[in-house]
């Protein structure tokens, strides 16, 4: 990632974890970013259910059936790397 | 300012509860001001992206439905009838408003109040719609219901929309449906869910079943680890099922696009005859069990698992406080020994869940 897309992906961070700690009633810095939300009590299925429809409709980006993996959903990091590329034209 | 209410936990003690919705301070991050109203009602920020969120849904639910229909699909939805007022008016949505084809199907958790069966026939045949029934193993469903109530089989945090007992029997309900939907390729699945009862990014979602199923792991761990492997064939759809996808089923909630009050879809089921039940608490229009599982509730996290979606429904002025607070406090206990017999909840159990051997509640 260059500068630009680094500050794209914090801006995505930034804006996932407001909808997290807004939808999910928790205290943003409780959140571990490393971790997975479901793994940290976070959220259930459901909860990654809204979260997908809420990247899908913010950030316009079209998750298909093989990105629902733990590789792109498995932590906040994770969704914000996988919004940024996906936004850029990366697969 | 604080106002207080009492509980069906401890019917004497009161409750601080905020001054414009029906939340009670043990609701989870819930904080009062000086006016003693809650920071959900101050959440503007929060009610703006709601409104976006149902407004995308709208549209989307427009594109889906504009889309030719697979014409090999015999239905264009099964729709999960709980014989409640909100899935039967959810069905004359789906057949009046949208002209879709409809396969109404009830999960029979054992349950069902017997006008609330009555309800689900008058409706489905005033409406001309197929209907089926899939009544899994009442014992297994028993064990399942009886593990949610005493055991910490799912995380608080997914708690605080639903009770342990109603998330079970939900999940229940969704894994059925998925199944069907796969099975008669039938490209949507909808239900009756309101607005608060569900968050509003989740009005339509796609049910990608594996992803969810893996998410879902843990507590079906502790589930089998509960009950047995009997709840795989339950809440697993088989892989012989899965295997064969080529593309899941929308799950769509209608309801939540429409602005309408409890009033006013009383008057339109009513016109199929439809009729309150008797013997249900006042935030069920179907399931007897319901009472056991708020009172589950409350006593293990000392608020209704009703305070969200009744909250919401006050602040969009489709229900006012007063009404939302009756619903509430109609919770009739002496219901309990009744049902707990019904459960063959153990000792152990009534103790745990703060029953006497009578199934009358102690404390």
């Amino acid at each position: 990632m260059n500068a630009d897309q680094v500050a794209e992906r914090d801006r995505i961070l930034e804006e996932l974890v407001t909808f997290v700690a807004r939808s999910f009633m928790v205290q943003a810095s409780d959140i571990d970013m490393d971790k997975s939300l479901i793994d940290q009590g976070v959220i259930d299925s459901f909860g990654l259910v809204e979260i997908t429809t809420f990247i899908e409709n913010t950030f316009g980006v079209k998750i298909l059936e093989q990105d629902m993996t733990r590789e792109a959903f498995g932590s906040m990091n994770k969704m914000a790397t996988f919004v940024c590329r996906r936004k850029n034209g990366e697969t | 300012m604080t106002e207080t209410t009492t509980s069906a936990r401890q019917p004497s003690a009161p409750r601080q509860r905020c001054s414009r919705c029906v939340l009670s301070a043990a609701f989870p991050s819930i904080k009062f001001d000086a006016e003693g109203v809650c920071n959900f009602c101050r959440n503007e920020l929060g009610s703006r992206s709601d409104d976006a969120a149902i407004d995308r849904g709208r549209a989307m639910v427009a594109e889906l439905f504009a889309t030719p229909k697979a014409r090999r699909a015999t239905y264009d939805a099964v729709l999960c009838n709980s014989g409640g007022k909100d899935s039967s008016y959810t069905l004359k949505l789906a057949v009046e408003k949208y002209g879709l084809t409809v396969l109404s199907f009830t999960l029979d958790n054992g349950f069902i109040a017997p006008a609330a069966r009555d309800n689900i026939h008058r409706v489905v045949d005033a409406l001309g719609v197929d209907h089926i029934t899939v009544r899994p193993a009442l014992n297994v469903f028993k064990s399942v219901v009886r593990a949610a109530s005493v055991l910490p089989i799912y995380r608080e945090q997914s708690l605080t929309r639903i009770s342990a007992g109603c998330n079970a029997c939900i999940s229940l309900v969704n894994t059925t449906a998925l199944r069907l939907a796969l099975e008669k390729e039938i490209p949507f699945i909808l239900a009756g869910f309101t607005l608060g009862q569900i968050p509003a990014n989740g009005i339509v979602y796609r049910n990608h079943y594996r992803f969810l199923a893996e998410s879902r792991e843990e507590s079906m761990s502790r589930l089998r680890d509960a009950v047995g492997n009997d709840v795989n064939r339950l809440y697993e759809v088989p892989d012989s099922v899965i295997d064969r996808v080529q593309s899941y089923p929308y799950n769509i909630n209608l309801l939540c696009l429409e602005s309408i009050t409890e009033a006013q879809i009383l008057a339109e089921v009513g016109k199929f005859g439809w009729q309150r039940p008797s013997g249900v608490d006042g935030c069920s229009s179907n399931c007897t069990l319901n009472t056991f599982n708020n009172y589950v509730h409350d006593r293990r996290y000392g608020y209704s698992p009703y305070e969200l979606e009744l909250s919401h429904l006050v602040r969009k002025s489709l229900m006012t406080r007063s009404e939302a607070l009756e619903k509430l406090a109609d919770q009739p206990l002496e219901q309990l020994p009744y049902l707990v017999k019904l459960l063959a909840l153990s000792p152990e159990d009534l103790a745990t869940l703060g029953l006497s051997a009578d199934g009358l509640v102690v404390g």
